[in-house]
């Protein structure tokens, strides 16, 4: 199923910048990009909330869109089983 | 083996930072003195003890900072202490025969090797060391139970002004700050290992420390800002260092 980024403002200390990732009509992920205090990883996108197989505790943090696009996509097919949408 | 008298420089770490903790006899710190010990330099980021390792030494730490660690699936890492000069990470090697957990040197680190032999028959022969060594593991425990409930239900502000609270006060206790500064010399990642955060919460959380007065930092130099309102930030309460004199910074 089609992955699609909406761009949303997120309250999470960084310029705000984010994207709800919906897999479908599911919100899976918020990622944020990543203001100028993050020195070498400024300007990437952090996996501020993963939802369902998206959770745990080590969120990931990537160059670009396309990267993360990637990732989300790779993880969903890995941990795909029913569960977490019809 | 090295000289007597490099042998009383190198323990007498040791020896302040047992007296933080326990009272001493003058016997017994003469003992501690005297006990042999082998000294190896490790480089930054090189296991001092691994993990399954059957050491027949314990660790002094001597100069440089280390910590105890255990690599998880997917190569994800659990920083679980950190030590300074004066401890001895891997003492419960002295009645464990197995590593559980591995140390590691975060920066270059001088580390002195007491066999175990001599240093059982310390504890035998002076009660008051084996009441020292013990009191140690007690606290040792202590403080493992607090960063449990930091990490099951700490925020990461808390989280992490509590650990530079903690640091500040043991470093303190030994002698290794500088007025109301000292050396912590971790990367963001390594805190973020510690604390269960990503090097992402642990930068914003610097930050903000930072834009509050709690702290100034520069690279792994921290100068504590407001000392009471940084406690207060941590949840941090220094009783279960259980430290003989607790002065006021």
């Amino acid at each position: 199923m089609k992955l699609s980024f909406e761009p949303a403002l997120v309250a999470s200390g960084e310029d705000g910048e984010g994207r709800l990732v919906y897999r479908g009509d599911y919100l899976v992920a918020v990622l944020v990009r990543l203001s100028a205090a993050h020195e070498a990883e400024a300007g990437g996108w952090f996996l501020e909330k993963g939802f369902g197989p998206l959770d745990g505790p080590n969120p990931p943090t990537f160059a670009g869109l396309d990267e993360a696009r990637a990732w989300i996509a790779a993880q969903l097919a890995h941990h795909f089983d029913g569960k977490y949408w019809p | 083996m090295t000289s007597p008298e490099m042998r009383k420089r190198e323990l007498s770490r040791l020896v302040v930072k047992l007296r933080t903790i326990a009272d001493l006899s003058p016997t017994a710190e003469q003992a501690l003195l005297a006990l042999p010990l082998r000294l190896k330099v490790f480089e930054e980021n090189a296991d001092i003890v691994s993990q399954g390792d059957e050491p027949s030494e314990c660790a002094l730490v001597v100069d440089g900072f280390a910590c105890r660690y255990k690599v998880l699936g997917e190569g994800q890492r659990q920083i679980m202490s950190f030590h300074s000069s004066g401890d001895i990470p891997d003492l419960q090697s002295l009645h464990l025969r197995v590593m559980d957990h591995s140390l590691l040197a975060l920066t270059p680190a001088t580390i002195a090797f007491l066999p175990h032999g001599p240093l059982l028959a310390l504890t035998r022969e002076h009660p008051d060391i084996a009441a020292a060594f013990w009191r140690d593991t007690l606290i040792d425990a202590a403080v493992f139970r607090e960063w449990l409930a930091g990490v099951g239900r700490r925020s990461a502000r808390q989280r992490i002004a509590h650990l530079i609270c903690e640091l500040y006060t043991r470093m303190r206790a030994v002698g290794l700050t500088d007025g109301s500064s000292f050396e912590l010399p971790v990367t963001q990642a390594e805190l973020g290992d510690a604390l269960g955060l990503s090097s992402v919460h642990v930068n914003r959380v610097m930050q903000e420390l930072r834009r509050d007065d709690l702290i100034v930092s520069r690279g792994r130099h921290i100068a504590i800002g407001e000392w009471e309102r940084l406690q207060a930030a941590g949840d941090f309460d220094p009783e279960y260092l259980h430290l003989r004199e607790q002065r006021a910074a």
